[in-house]
């Protein structure tokens, strides 16, 4: 196993083409080093970008925030910018893995190693983030709900990396909002099922909903289909539908050692009918 | 690879493989066996350190991650008033029973004392939820971190 | 005195009490079990990584031991090291050693075995299918009576299962070998609970060819309950096996998923219970109990806690007419092996959960119908012995007081109705035998050695280890209580072979119940002898005397008497009583069960040290609610279980608020406490669950998945 400690950005872009092999980029370690531990990275360059500045830090302009890539779990539910904006996502990730984890995990990490169930995912994806994406020579912006393309497969192009998050700072103004993550127990624990929503009501109709899950496919998502359905739909009869079937189109739980598939649907949709039914001024 | 650190207070440098655990370099290089190896995952809070004063899980760090930052130690905070303060309490409830997940419990309830430090059952239960303990069912635990958080605030 | 604060917890605080990974000696060699990945396979063939310099690495097989390849305790039937095939996960198939930990690791990934697999079986339910797969022993209690069952009586017959457990001690398991190949003698140290099983294991290993043995523990072992009761034996061998061949000091520390891989667990359990009741008196007339324990691949200690679970299979009620079957079911599963309770557990988790089956068919809450059928002073136990105490009672009607169990039925019942979430509340009840069961203290006729130092420094040597349970404490504690003694100045030694005689091991509460009650009896027996009224005044003034050095024996009681063969008489001189009820809620979206609070009452005779007393109980509570909910192994595949995410044992927030409470703590003798706590909050949580729900669940743990598997089959 080779390692490389480029000394900023520019060193690192211009290191990375004559790399040949695996690369891995190495930030916080929690996830990294469980993996060389069982086994799982054999061989490679083991790239550390740490400590690269360009990556880190939340900051906030006119209208979005940028939250860094090297951006640690603590420094998110510490920081101020995020608890005026966005509440939400400090509720969301407030029962993230430990609180010995958040000091050296990173947001970046987290959503680049790509487990389905992640636990930044779900609520990034109801509050409709970009990821900024930097080259050598390049620099662009996707959503973040087109970033994973399979299981563990990036929308990323050889030698690219992210560089930050970008959140609008209304993202979830005036929305009700709802997390729920699912686990084995209530801390130190992978989710089962992890439910994140965003919606609005003006008159008793839903006029504005955004649903997304984790664990429940190869990578988390928003659910389209569910969203498109119910827009537009009474409050008040809203729990007569049975939103089952579509809900059978857009995940597909599997059975493995943390649960089984029957329970995760299950889960999934008594949680998406509690996020409908409860009424209140988020 | 040189790395300085600073352990304990003390500068040190170190030339080692930068991929080399931090928990493997505190034990075998630095002699500082107070942080154990139970998961070796990060998911239990035995070889619970500082640094740069926020607990961490020495056993999925690297020693890069160490580089130009300060690791506090368990027994580093031992000789620290707040640390004596600790022992006593722990002592003191006969909360201690294997004991191999104490230094890591020590670590995180320093933490909670230098940086909230108020006596609240809930809040020392979720300040101490990256540590796993198996002996003692936790409550005489969080009896001690909460009487030693009383004990402080009088001092 | 009572409460005296522990002697080592200092130095676990400031970290520097050494653990066994904590020592290294010069030139040592870090050692590596290489061990099979299929449940059941023929080895074919073993291939070793090219790129490594072969000459510096030790490799031993099974072909490689001199002395014999079966490890010694109990039942001679595991192995070392696995020959030609592998019958599971787990199982070890040779050592290997090299001085670069790191190197090792590598060398290992790198290793391929290739293997041919044969049929396996992980499952006590799949065991059941094939006869072959019973190791052909029985255990009956016959009680039968002459009477016929009444054409009115209420028959129930139901099938409990309960799971793996994992001890998952936070220190794993390890062992260092030092072979002096000038002296022929082999050092160990290891963390273990029976270091005299450990010397066996390695003499027997090595044969002939050392001349003497030594095994002492390190000053810290990071928990056991059970876990470093007999596999530390295969570990130590193998080390020594290392050592041997190298001729230089080899250390084995498991990492955390090898451990959880290839070490023991509680049995699984399958538990048929067939009740006849009266409706109109409401007694439990007639019992049978079908109870089957998975051993997995060796049986190991497996018949001994298959002796202790059929003695606690019954629970504590009065019932006329009892049978009990035990068998041991043979499977592809590390060999299972003992956790607190020894069988115990599994036992009252069946039977209470069924007795609140019954009590439901009678329409009697379960508080009332289980005082109704009570095992009372003057009742007797299925095995004869007559019961002398009506302490089970007390801690039952103390246990629904402080808990106000009566007003919560009602309180729940009301508040169900309304809400889609539910509360609920549940009791089990019970006991636990203190001590080797039957004539087992008679066998192992367990000696201690005191000596007493010209400073009047006293030192008690036994075999005993404190793996965390506080035992030298409390042993020293109650040493200079009796004799009137300074407890600074009462030091029990780090247990060594060479040193402490074998007061047997570290196992079933005997080391209070057994040997601190032996060493309270020796100082009183001293006290009297020379007549002083201050042991240290007297040192004083006869210095000729000192140092003393005393022996003693344990003497079972004659009265205790005990048919192995029929399993009639006294199994356990001295009970253990106890009572736990648990509050739950039970959250509707998401199947999950929360613990609220859970009140334990017990009566474990004398409490020598309270602090340290609650602190025990207050663990085992919560590994028994645990037992009960989260904690199981993946069952198609234990190569699947790595570490503790995927074995879920409660953190910080999931624990209940405990209430521990012991009674009749005047009396003299203290009887055991450590397994008593573990053996019936995971019924208490089933009980509570049904409370809340209407739904009886037959299999543990209470899963999110199972409470929604049977929920479903319900509607």
């Amino acid at each position: 196993m080779k390692f490389l400690k480029p000394n900023n950005l520019t060193e690192l872009f211009s290191s990375l083409p004559e790399i040949s092999g695996k690369k891995y980029f190495l930030a916080g370690g929690t996830d990294i080093n469980v993996q060389i531990k069982n086994g799982l990275i054999p061989e490679g360059t083991i790239i550390y970008i740490n400590h690269l500045p360009e990556l880190n830090g939340i900051r906030q302009d006119e209208n979005e925030i940028f939250i860094g890539a090297l951006t640690t779990y603590r420094e998110l539910l510490n920081s101020n910018i995020i608890k005026k904006h966005l509440p939400f996502l400090i509720h969301s990730l407030k029962n993230f893995a430990s609180p010995l984890l958040t000091t050296m995990s990173t947001l970046g990490g987290n959503i680049a190693n790509g487990s389905p169930t992640n636990d930044v995912s779900p609520p990034l994806l109801v509050l409709e983030a970009e990821l900024e994406l930097i080259s050598q020579n390049d620099s662009r912006r996707i959503p973040f709900q087109d970033f994973y393309l399979g299981y563990k497969k990036f929308a990323l192009k050889e030698n690219e990396l992210i560089k930050g998050i970008w959140i609008k700072q209304n993202a979830a103004k005036g929305y009700q909002t709802f997390y729920k993550k699912v686990g084995s127990r209530k801390t130190l624990t992978i989710a089962k099922v992890s439910v994140a929503g965003l919606k609005r009501i003006d008159h008793g109709q839903i006029t504005k909903i955004k649903i997304a899950v984790g664990s429940l496919n190869e990578y988390p998502r928003r659910l389209f289909q569910l969203e498109n359905f119910l827009i537009g739909k009474d409050l008040d009869t809203l729990l007569e539908y049975d939103i089952s079937e579509i809900l059978k189109k857009e995940i597909t739980p599997i059975s493995d050692l943390r649960s089984e598939k029957e329970y995760r649907f299950q889960v999934c949709l008594n949680l998406i009918t509690k996020f409908l039914s409860l009424n209140f001024v988020g | 690879m040189k790395i300085n650190m600073k352990i304990n207070n003390k500068p040190v440098t170190i030339d080692v493989d930068p991929m080399k655990r931090l928990l493997d370099i505190l034990r075998e290089d630095l002699h500082l066996t107070g942080a154990k190896e139970s998961c070796g995952e990060g998911e239990c809070g035995s070889c619970t350190i500082l640094l740069d004063g926020n607990p961490v899980t020495s056993c999925i760090l690297n020693a890069i991650h160490a580089e130009n930052r300060e690791i506090l130690t368990v027994e580093g905070i031992a000789q620290t008033k707040a640390g004596k303060l600790l022992i006593d309490c722990f002592d003191e409830t006969n909360a201690v029973q294997c004991g191999f997940c104490f230094p890591g419990f020590m670590v995180s309830s320093y933490h909670y004392l230098m940086y909230d430090g108020e006596p609240n059952l809930d809040k020392i239960k979720h300040a101490l939820a990256g540590n796993i303990c198996r002996c003692t069912g936790y409550q005489k635990i969080f009896r001690s971190l909460y009487l030693a958080c009383e004990r402080w605030q009088k001092r | 005195m009572s409460s005296v604060r522990k002697i080592d917890a200092i130095g676990k605080l400031d970290g520097s009490r050494q653990f066994l990974d904590d020592y290294s000696y010069p030139d040592m060699l870090h050692g590596y079990i290489y061990y099979s990945q299929k449940d059941h396979a023929i080895i074919k063939s073993i291939s070793f990584p090219k790129n490594f310099d072969f000459s510096q690495f030790v490799i031993v097989f099974a072909k490689d031991i001199p002395g014999k390849n079966i490890v010694p305790e109990p039942e001679q039937d595991q192995l070392f090291l696995a020959v030609y095939e592998a019958t599971y996960y787990g199982q070890p198939i040779m050592g290997i050693a090299h001085k670069d930990k790191n190197i090792l690791q590598q060398f290992v990934k790198g290793i391929k075995v290739e293997y041919d697999e044969l049929k396996a079986t992980t499952d006590i339910k799949e065991c059941l299918e094939n006869e072959k797969n019973h190791f052909g022993r029985e255990l009956t209690i016959d009680h039968h009576q002459e009477s016929e069952i009444a054409p009115d009586w209420i028959r129930q017959k139901h099938v409990y299962y309960t799971p793996h457990q994992e001890q998952a001690y936070l220190e794993p398991q390890g062992m260092i070998a030092k072979y002096d190949p000038e002296t022929k003698s082999m050092f160990i140290k290891g963390t273990c609970q029976c270091p005299y099983f450990v010397k066996d294991a390695v003499e027997t290993i090595l044969g002939k060819t050392v001349q003497e043995v030594v095994v002492e523990t390190s000053e810290g072992i990071g928990g056991a309950f059970g876990g470093k009761e007999d596999f530390p034996n295969v570990i130590a061998g193998i080390t020594a096996l290392l050592s041997f061949k190298s001729g230089k000091a080899v250390k084995i520390v498991l990492d955390r998923s090898d451990d959880i891989q290839i070490t023991t667990k509680r049995h699984p359990a399958r538990i048929e219970i067939e009740t006849f009741t009266d409706p109109e008196t409401k007694e439990i007339k007639k019992l049978d109990i079908d109870y089957r324990l998975d051993a997995g691949a060796f049986q190991t200690l497996s018949p001994v806690v298959l002796s202790r679970g059929v003695l606690h299979s019954y629970g504590g009620y009065n019932i006329p007419d009892v049978f009990v079957q035990g068998r041991l079911m043979h499977s592809n599963t590390p060999p299972n092996g003992a956790f607190r309770g020894f069988g115990a557990p599994q036992a009252f988790s069946a039977i209470e959960a069924h007795i609140d089956r019954i009590a439901h068919k009678m329409n009697q809450d379960p508080y009332q119908f289980r005082k109704n059928n009570l095992l009372r002073k003057g009742d007797e136990f299925p095995t004869t012995q007559k019961i002398t105490e009506d302490h089970l009672f007390d801690c039952l009607e103390r246990a629904v007081e402080i808990s106000s169990y009566q007003d919560k039925l009602k309180d729940f019942a009301f508040w169900n109705k309304k809400h889609d979430n539910k509360k609920g509340i549940g009791i089990a009840i019970g006991y636990h035998g203190g001590g080797y069961t039957g004539n087992g203290e008679k066998i192992l006729n367990s000696e201690i050695k005191i000596v007493i130092e010209k400073d009047a420094t006293v030192k008690i040597y036994v075999i005993n280890t404190d793996m965390g349970q506080g035992a030298h404490t409390t042993l020293a504690q109650m040493f200079a209580e009796a004799i009137g003694h300074p407890f600074s100045k009462t030091i029990v030694q780090i247990p060594n072979t060479k040193k402490s005689p074998d007061s047997g091991p570290t196992v079933a509460s005997r080391t209070i119940y057994i040997i601190g009650n032996l060493l309270k009896k020796t100082a009183l027996a001293l006290k009297k002898e020379i007549g002083f009224s201050s042991l240290e005044k007297y040192v004083k003034e006869n210095p000729a005397e000192f140092p003393k050095e005393i022996h003693n024996h344990f003497k079972q009681d004659p009265m205790v008497i005990f048919d192995e063969e029929t399993y009639q008489g006294i199994a356990y001189k001295d009970y253990s009583w106890g009572v736990c009820i648990t509050e739950i809620f039970f959250h509707a979206e998401t199947y999950q069960i929360e613990l609220i609070k859970s009140w334990n009452v017990f009566d474990v005779g004398r409490v020598v040290n309270e602090k340290i007393a609650v602190g025990q109980a207050e663990g085992g509570i919560l590994q028994g609610l645990g037992y009960g909910t989260t904690e199981f192994f993946y069952k198609p595949g234990f190569g699947r279980m790595h570490g503790f995410t995927d074995y879920a044992m409660p953190t910080t927030l999931d624990l209940p608020e405990m209430i521990v409470e012991f009674i009749h703590t005047d009396e003299t003798l203290a009887k055991g406490l450590g397994e008593i706590p573990m053996n019936f909050p995971a019924a208490s949580v089933r009980n509570a669950f049904h409370n809340a729900t209407g739904i009886f669940i037959d299999e543990y743990p209470l899963t999110p998945e199972n409470v929604f598997k049977n929920l479903k089959s319900t509607d």
